[in-house]
């Protein structure tokens, strides 16, 4: 009895959690659901019921698979920089000797990082501003005029421009995390391989790439699923455009919606963010799931 | 057993989902508001505005700090949005049933949602041109918002485009106002000469490219056609004026900003900064923005500043009187408990001392109210604006507003894609005429 009366006391505790995940996260997941398969006339209020509708328009929507793959460009690259990148910057972080200029590089690295997105877009608005951007300037001031371009306001480069700025933002917080994950790893273990002569390229991909597997795997899955959330640099810098060129699925979602009042069309659009959002995390949870390396 | 569970649970999801929106449920109707009642003076009035920031932000502030001295027991929620956030406010104020008891609209397409669905009380009683209130305003800026002889909004001030340019630059080259869109197009290549920027141009979101077509659309498509094509059931979008229009826009891009097929990367804000440093000769602006850009210790103003009409193009079809832009206004909520109270605030907003600051410096915002706009309280460049557009043959709302967000939608990305080059005039209006017909 009293066993039982424990387990239930457990119950009871995590219950307020479960109520507030329940009613701020699932319910408005499960509405967004059936708002997909409605045509939503927000002046009157009707919702008319569509079926799957709004899906068909979608498949046969060009600028939803220029959004679609503006994501997928937007996860590579991150998970190139934010993910590989990072992990290797932070391994020769970490490799080095003094622990002044481990701090110090670190603190450099993070301080973008500080910064919200929405200031870091307008930073990077004007760096990139045709008129008196710095990036012009510079490229002009060392000899590379002829490369100097209006970078958000040409259909070809407005996007790259984004995702630029994008990883700028969030290399140092990657490293960070790597930086920390590495400082767990037992030091015996690089000075074995040391002692047995194996290289520090040999050292990074034979010990410290194994024993950071899991912050790996995380920060994939963390890395992914923001880069199919992306919403607020790419409002800040071209809102979508030149022409649509920089839409991404949650900008088209928000244009669809509060631009051309299609809000079932844009539900239908929340769905496949969350769907192909959902799908890489259980995928990358099921090939991460070997057992934890222990020491 | 496995795809049938998960197909079991995908039906309870999608069930629950249809029952929790309320599938082909309606918004409800509430008894229509008696607006002539005598207002109760107490209560919270909730007011959403288009004046957020400087230098129109402290109006309304201290309109309902006056109005609360009058009325102790009245106070106000202010929400105060700018141009570009207003769109999304209002709309995520309307999809939640949450719109405040007055609250901002454009003309056209935009006030028409909001009436034909009821939300927006009929004010014809009180605000008709010949009521007490009504009498006090423009009959011009009144019909703006009359729809199926109703009147629905109080229009609070006027608008009107036109090319402000500086004087001291034109005078420097030997420059006059040019008469013709072409003479502006030369006019440009003697200011690039001279090392100014002709035009300041920044089309980061779209609607300042739209301004220049709307206003060549009136002067190139005869008046009938125009109007016939904002409408996608009667739209046919085939005047060869559309075309013209387009690639005389594009040539001004090209000929007259220095940021050419960049201006989409560069903000409406910069060129106005542009204009107000006196690097550029010219920007193509709203009655609005005068006195923000003539302001008191900016370049132009120590130079001079004037404005005059996009001049019109050669062999043009349509209307060479027509002047884009439109009154500016708001509703009352019909299902405001407070619509009567709601009715005389604005009442005391557009009185003669409340008009007269609202169009003195810093605001400059061209009241509807007869007289309001003077010698006294305005700009000269603010009245001889104002004086235009009640000249002008008729008022050509804006593209992005006059006709159905699909269609305005197909305009703002095409106007871009014109801008940066990867769209001729015809692909553009393809794609319009594309978004026109699915939208019927």
């Amino acid at each position: 009895m009293r066993a039982k009366l424990k387990r239930l006391s457990g119950y009871i505790w995590v219950l307020p959690a479960l109520i507030v995940l329940g009613i701020f996260v699932y319910l408005p997941l499960i509405q967004n659901f059936g708002f997909s398969v409605t045509e939503w006339d927000i002046y009157s209020g009707e919702q008319t019921f569509v079926g799957a509708d709004n899906y068909a328009k979608m498949f046969s929507d060009p600028i939803f698979w220029t959004s679609l793959w503006n994501n997928l460009w937007y996860a590579v690259i991150s998970i190139i920089m934010q993910v590989f990148g990072a992990l290797a910057l932070a391994a020769t972080i970490e490799s080095l000797r003094r622990d002044r200029w481990r701090r110090m590089l670190r603190a450099i690295y993070f301080v973008p990082s500080a910064i919200s997105l929405t200031v870091a877009g307008l930073l990077f608005y004007f760096i990139y501003e045709p008129n008196v951007g710095m990036l012009n300037s510079v490229l002009e001031g060392i000899g590379l005029g002829a490369f100097a371009q209006p970078w958000l306001g040409l259909e070809s480069t407005a996007i790259w421009g984004i995702i630029a700025m994008s990883q700028w933002q969030g290399f140092g917080y990657c490293t960070l995390l790597f930086a920390v994950a590495i400082q767990r790893i037992p030091s015996e273990l690089y000075e074995a391989a040391s002692i047995d002569g194996v290289g520090p390229i040999r050292r990074f991909f034979q010990i410290t790439m194994p024993l950071v597997r899991e912050m790996t795997a995380l920060m994939m899955i963390v890395t992914i699923s923001g880069a199919f959330q992306v919403f607020n640099e790419v409002m800040v810098m071209t809102s979508g455009g030149p022409n649509n060129s920089s839409q991404v699925l949650a900008t088209w979602l928000y244009r669809n919606g509060f631009v051309k009042n299609d809000f079932g069309y844009a539900a239908a659009v929340a769905v496949v963010i969350f769907a192909v959002t959902l799908g890489i995390a259980l995928f990358q949870l099921w090939i991460t799931r070997r057992r934890r390396v222990e020491w | 057993m496995y795809p049938r569970k998960m197909a079991q649970a995908l039906t309870a999801v999608a069930a629950t989902a249809l029952v929790l929106t309320g599938c082909a449920s309606g918004g409800g109707d509430t008894a229509a508001v008696d607006i002539t009642a005598d207002p109760e003076y107490s209560g919270t009035i909730s007011i959403l505005t288009k004046f957020g920031g400087e230098p129109l932000g402290p109006f309304f502030e201290n309109a309902a700090a006056a109005y609360t001295e009058l009325h102790p027991d009245v106070d106000f929620e202010l929400i105060q949005e700018t141009d570009q956030s207003v769109k999304d406010k209002t709309k995520t104020l309307t999809a939640s049933q949450a719109l405040p008891d007055i609250y901002f609209t454009w003309t056209g397409d935009w006030a028409e949602n909001f009436i034909e669905a009821g939300l927006a009380a009929d004010l014809t009683p009180v605000i008709a041109p010949d009521t007490e209130w009504g009498s006090t305003f423009g009959e011009a800026s009144l019909d703006a918002f009359k729809y199926d002889g109703k009147y629905f909004a109080i229009p609070l001030y006027n608008n009107g485009k036109f090319m402000g340019y500086n004087t001291a630059i034109f005078d420097e080259l030997g420059l006059d106002v040019p008469e013709t869109f072409e003479g502006l197009i030369e006019a440009c290549g003697v200011i690039k000469d001279a090392g100014y920027e002709p035009i300041a141009f920044g089309n980061k979101d779209g609607w300042p490219g739209l301004h220049y077509l709307q206003q060549l659309f009136a002067y190139n498509v005869p008046t009938g056609e125009l109007k016939a094509d904002f409408v996608p059931e009667t739209a046919t979008l085939d005047h060869e004026g559309y075309v013209k229009s387009m690639n005389e826009f594009k040539t001004l891009v090209d000929e007259c900003t220095n940021t050419g097929e960049g201006s989409n990367g560069v903000l409406y804000t910069t060129s106005q900064q542009a204009m107000a440093d006196g690097k550029a000769a010219m920007y193509y602006q709203e009655i609005l923005e005068f006195d923000t850009i003539n302001a008191e210790g900016n370049v132009v103003n120590g130079q001079g500043f004037d404005i005059f009409k996009l001049p019109v193009p050669e062999d043009a079809a349509g209307d060479a009187q027509a002047i884009e832009g439109s009154p500016e206004g708001y509703l009352i909520n019909s299902k405001s408990p407070r619509a009567a109270l709601a009715v005389d605030f604005m009442k005391f907003v557009t009185n003669m001392e409340n008009a007269t600051i609202m169009a003195s410096p810093p605001y400059g915002q061209p009241s509807t109210v007869i007289d309001a706009v003077s010698a006294e309280s305005s700009s000269p460049a603010v009245i001889e604006g104002i004086e235009q557009v009640n000249e002008a043959s008729q008022i050509v709302i804006w593209l992005d507003t006059v006709t159905v967000p699909d269609v305005a939608f197909a305009w703002l990305a095409g106007g871009e894609g014109l801008v940066s080059g990867s769209m001729t005039a015809e692909n553009v209006l393809e794609s319009v005429r594309a978004a026109s017909e699915s939208a019927k």
